[in-house]
């Protein structure tokens, strides 16, 4: 600090801080503020799988095709032939 | 657990448990970072009184392991091996070098000199 006053370098990082948007912290207290300063990466953590597309046998299409099995019946079925012995 | 899991299969590389496993934890922690975050900060700062940063170490440790970022793990998306995983393929060394020779990873050849 050649000559420069504490007091005086303390006020122009005071200024500087403000102008960056900085904490002022001049005695290096651990305040935590490089937990708040880490970037959230928990975005590009969850993409490591590729997303589940669109696969060909989706039901969907294959409904909208016709080819799905048939719909459950909704009446009883007509009761069953008794065997004769 | 369970009740991390997507109702519906959400992934669409090798399946196993193990894969659906790790995915439902990579979402549980990036839905949980926030939080983790405010707690380590709190935490950090030794200009809070230390029964609030007790109380918050308390709390993360609380949080359900599948929060925790060291539970993830890279895993093969052709095989779902948990180890000898290049991560700037997502591969296992096997999978990646038969990839690699089948010309099937742009930019990759087999070194010769």
């Amino acid at each position: 600090m050649s000559g420069v006053p504490r007091a005086r370098m303390l006020d122009l990082m005071k200024v500087q801080c403000q102008i960056f948007a900085t904490t002022y912290n001049p005695d290096g207290i651990r305040m935590g503020n490089k937990v708040l300063r880490q970037r959230l990466r928990g975005p590009t953590l969850a993409k490591y799988y590729p997303p589940r597309g669109p696969s060909v046998n989706d039901l969907q299409r294959v409904r909208s095709r016709g080819k799905g099995a048939p719909k459950k019946k909704r009446t009883a079925p007509a009761a069953p032939e008794k065997k004769s012995k | 657990m369970s009740m991390f899991r997507a109702k519906k299969l959400d992934i669409g590389c090798f399946v196993n448990i193990k894969t659906i496993r790790d995915h439902s934890k990579r979402k549980a922690f990036a839905a949980a970072e926030p939080e983790r975050q405010a707690l380590r900060y709190i935490i950090r700062n030794t200009t809070l009184p230390a029964r609030t940063r007790a109380e918050a170490q308390l709390q993360l440790t609380q949080m359900h392991c599948y929060t925790r970022p060291t539970q993830i793990r890279g895993r093969c998306i052709l095989g779902g091996k948990g180890r000898g995983i290049l991560r700037d393929f997502k591969l296992s060394r096997y999978n990646f070098r038969m990839q690699a020779l089948a010309g099937n990873i742009p930019g990759v050849r087999k070194a010769s000199w």
